[in-house]
């Protein structure tokens, strides 16, 4: 699926009445990393559900790759066949399985064989430095291997899109950096196309070149991060400068 | 075709699971509905009667049902009142200190709520006949009733008040703890809990009207005796039924109030919350305290009546109680099916309600409110329901209205709002990106199922099921007004044949009960505990 696109088009949500996102349009673009910005309950996790087929918009259309996936208040491709990972804010781990098991079950929609999906999950783990835990369950392991195993889980599907809901909020900061490298180096190797969801200065340049600002679930600024930072419009992208000045002037 | 089908719900997707529907209203409706159905046509035929009812001002269901309805009302009330001022304090306490045995001293204390109430009963009055006529004399009438109800109406308040003392983060504790000390933690942690168990002692002050046993121990005409005499007695069902409405319409006219003043708060509670779990502090003299009224209430609740159930079988051989005791015995295998059966009803039907509520707040709360109404009504309005349908119905389905299955079912519906609220709290201490993350990896909503939500509920529903099975055990009314000749439980063998056997007979069958009942407590303890961890 590499070189596939994903397009929202006037996109809107809306939960019990209230408006989460209005006429939300951009294309994701293969290879690209992306960080999605904005204050909180501005609409982010929503746009990266929307986008995985986890929720049908309200209005408006979801694309992939010139084909409607998503229309209003209709899923008509299943996440599972859209491409896409996604590594949760709580991670998400089925606490009762072992982290071999749960790579394993997150492999159950591929249609691989047994022995096959073995592999594969075994390659994961591995890749993600994680295989000596495969027969631990996820509340035995510290926060940084659960965030490996989730980061195992979402890769073994060799997904086009990887799309991260602030995974590493509760990390301390040298395990962050370290997976953040590490997954910067993945998502490369693997041609990967990341979304990342943060309020984290630090994740955000990391690992992203474009941003996407939202407020009040309204695209406010779009484009890549260094132009963006230059001249900032938005407050989040303001404070972002601060903090980096700040971070260069330290050292 | 098969194949067929079999492709269509094996595409179903997990995010049907978390996603709000129509289905889930129409299911729970249903489910709800199963549980109150029995009862459906009784009420209906009484309704239809309550122009003669109302044109005879009452006289209809009996002068004597109305004043044992009055003393039902009057033990009701004082029992909610003493069980709050007791129970509220005691439970705050017990959250917020640490002692030593306080596991024990808690168990010890829980067990009336598990026990039939006539059981404790038995055990004053045998006590208090041995103490004196001025003894037997005080105890007798009202004062026994209230003494016993109390034990059991105590110990509900007393868990619900540190339960929900418990579920104070850390935070807020220490933030009250630095504003003021201990004073100040006790009395934020009181109105905290107020609520709850206000509720709770309403809850145990409803029930009471429904339990017809220490009324008949003590010698005062409550209104569920009265309805049982009518119908195995007097053999008149028409009286029993309408003598049933009446008091369903009484309960239902403070228990529906209640439910949905509880339910809201109820439904809150059920969700999982992050937040730093409370530590109980060790506090010399308030611990000293804690202990004192522990055990003061272990004392009056358990101890006593123990005391009073052992004293006859001092002065009887063993071997004649023994001999005596088999004849009880017997019952042993259809007490075990009844209880089991209404644990396996409950368990089942109560994980069906807790997958078609699934996260819908307001649906949460509509069950929960429906659950305890349904939970307050007497268990002779479900019973003498079954009678009804039983005679109406044709011979062939007698093996579904006349056998113990029919038991194992009104037994499993009467305690489903028990086992509901267990399933609906385990089910909403799961997490909705498990579900998510599994449709994201198109895991079907089968295999999720099986291999994660029925693996992390499996201890929630042991324990409801565990728990329904001791209380069916408990229930007295159900069983006396359902089950098939010569298919008594163990605690009906001893309800009926507590006036006339011998006194050690009772007590050792009593023993018996109460043995068994504190090795499924200490068990339902271990696995809640373990669960926890």
């Amino acid at each position: 699926m590499t070189g596939s696109r994903f397009e929202l088009r006037s996109v809107s949500k809306t939960y019990d009445g209230r408006t989460v996102l209005s006429q939300v349009s951009f294309t994701v673009t293969a290879g690209e990393h992306t960080v999605i910005l904005g204050p909180s309950g501005c609409g982010k996790s929503t746009l990266l559900r929307l986008l995985a087929g986890l929720d049908a918009p309200s209005a408006g259309q979801v694309l992939l790759d010139g084909n409607i996936v998503s229309e209003p208040d209709r899923i008509l491709r299943s996440p599972h066949l859209r491409g896409v990972a996604m590594v949760f804010q709580d991670l998400a781990l089925w606490p009762n399985l072992s982290v071999m098991n749960n790579v394993l079950l997150g492999l159950s929609g591929t249609g691989l064989t047994r022995q096959e999906a073995k592999a594969r999950a075994q390659e994961a783990l591995t890749l993600c430095a994680v295989a000596s835990l495969a027969q631990r369950k996820p509340g035995t392991i510290s926060g940084g291997q659960q965030q490996r195993v989730a980061l195992a889980r979402a890769i073994a599907v060799q997904p086009s899109y990887l799309l991260l809901d602030e995974p590493f909020s509760g990390l301390d900061l040298v395990t962050k950096t370290r997976l953040l490298e590490q997954i910067a180096t993945l998502a490369v190797e693997r041609a990967l196309t990341v979304l990342l969801v943060t309020h984290d200065p630090l994740e955000a340049t990391t690992l992203c070149r474009s941003a996407l600002v939202l407020d009040n679930g309204r695209i406010v600024e779009a484009g890549v991060l260094t132009d963006l930072l230059r001249a900032p419009q938005s407050e989040i992208l303001r404070i972002f400068r601060a903090y980096r000045s700040g971070v260069r002037a330290g050292m | 075709m098969e194949s067929d089908l079999a492709n269509r719900f094996g595409m179903i997707s997990c995010l049907a699971l978390e996603r709000p529907g129509k289905w889930r209203a129409l299911s729970v409706t249903i489910l709800l509905l199963v549980a109150a159905l029995p009862a459906a046509p009784l009420l209906w035929r009484t309704l239809m009667s309550m122009d003669s009812l109302t044109a005879s001002g009452g006289a209809a269901v009996g002068s004597a049902f109305v004043s044992a309805l009055r003393n039902s009302v009057v033990v009701a009330l004082l029992v909610a009142v003493v069980s709050l001022a007791v129970g509220l304090p005691t439970g705050v306490l017990t959250a917020l200190y640490e002692f030593q045995g306080r596991r024990v001293l808690l168990a010890l204390a829980a067990l009336p709520l598990l026990v039939p109430s006539f059981l404790w009963a038995i055990g004053w009055s045998s006590l208090a006949a041995r103490c004196g006529p001025v003894a037997a004399h005080l105890l007798s009438g009202f004062a026994g009733c209230i003494l016993v109800f109390s034990a059991s109406a105590v110990a509900l308040v007393l868990l619900v008040s540190a339960a929900a003392t418990a579920a104070l983060s850390g935070s807020q504790v220490d933030a009250a703890r630095l504003a003021g000390g201990e004073r100040t933690v006790l009395v934020q942690a009181s109105r905290h809990v107020a609520t709850p168990a206000l509720l709770a002692a309403g809850l145990g002050g409803v029930l009471t009207l429904s339990d017809p046993g220490p009324g008949q121990i003590f010698a005062l005409r409550t209104a569920a005796a009265e309805i049982l005499t009518s119908f195995a007695a007097r053999y008149d069902f028409s009286l029993a039924g309408q003598q049933c409405a009446v008091l369903t319409g009484l309960v239902l006219l403070i228990a529906v109030p209640l439910a949905c003043f509880a339910a809201p708060r109820l439904a809150s509670e059920m969700m999982a919350r992050q937040s730093q779990a409370m530590r109980r502090v060790r506090h010399r003299g308030i611990a000293g305290a804690t202990v004192a009224v522990l055990t003061l209430l272990v004392l009056t609740g358990t101890v006593t009546p123990i005391a009073g159930l052992t004293l006859p079988l001092i002065v009887t051989p063993a071997g004649v109680a023994w001999q005596r005791l088999k004849s009880l015995l017997q019952t042993f295998a259809d007490t075990l099916l009844y209880a089991v059966g209404a644990g396996v009803t409950a368990a089942a039907l109560s994980l069906l309600l807790a997958l078609c509520v699934g996260r819908h707040d307001r649906l949460r709360r509509v069950c929960l409110g429906m659950c305890l109404a349904l939970f307050c009504l007497p268990p002779a309005l479900t019973a003498l329901g079954f009678v009804h349908l039983a005679t109406e119905a044709p011979a062939w389905a007698d093996f579904l209205l006349r056998s113990r299955l029919t038991v194992c079912v009104a037994l499993g519906l009467r305690f489903l709002p028990v086992a509901a609220v267990l399933g609906l709290h385990a089910w909403g201490s799961t997490s909705a990106s498990w579900t998510l993350a599994a449709a994201l990896h198109g895991v079907s909503v089968w295999t999720y199922l099986w291999r994660v939500v029925f693996p992390l509920l499996l201890p929630a529903e042991v324990v409801a099921m565990l728990l329904v099975a001791l209380l069916a055990t408990a229930d007295v009314s159900t069983v006396l007004l359902l089950h098939p000749p010569g298919a008594r439980s163990l605690p009906l063998a001893i309800f009926t044949v507590m006036a006339n056997a011998p006194e050690s007979l009772v007590a050792t069958s009593c023993l018996v009960y109460v043995a068994v009942a504190s090795g499924l407590l200490i068990a339902l303890w271990t696995m809640a505990a373990r669960g926890k961890a």
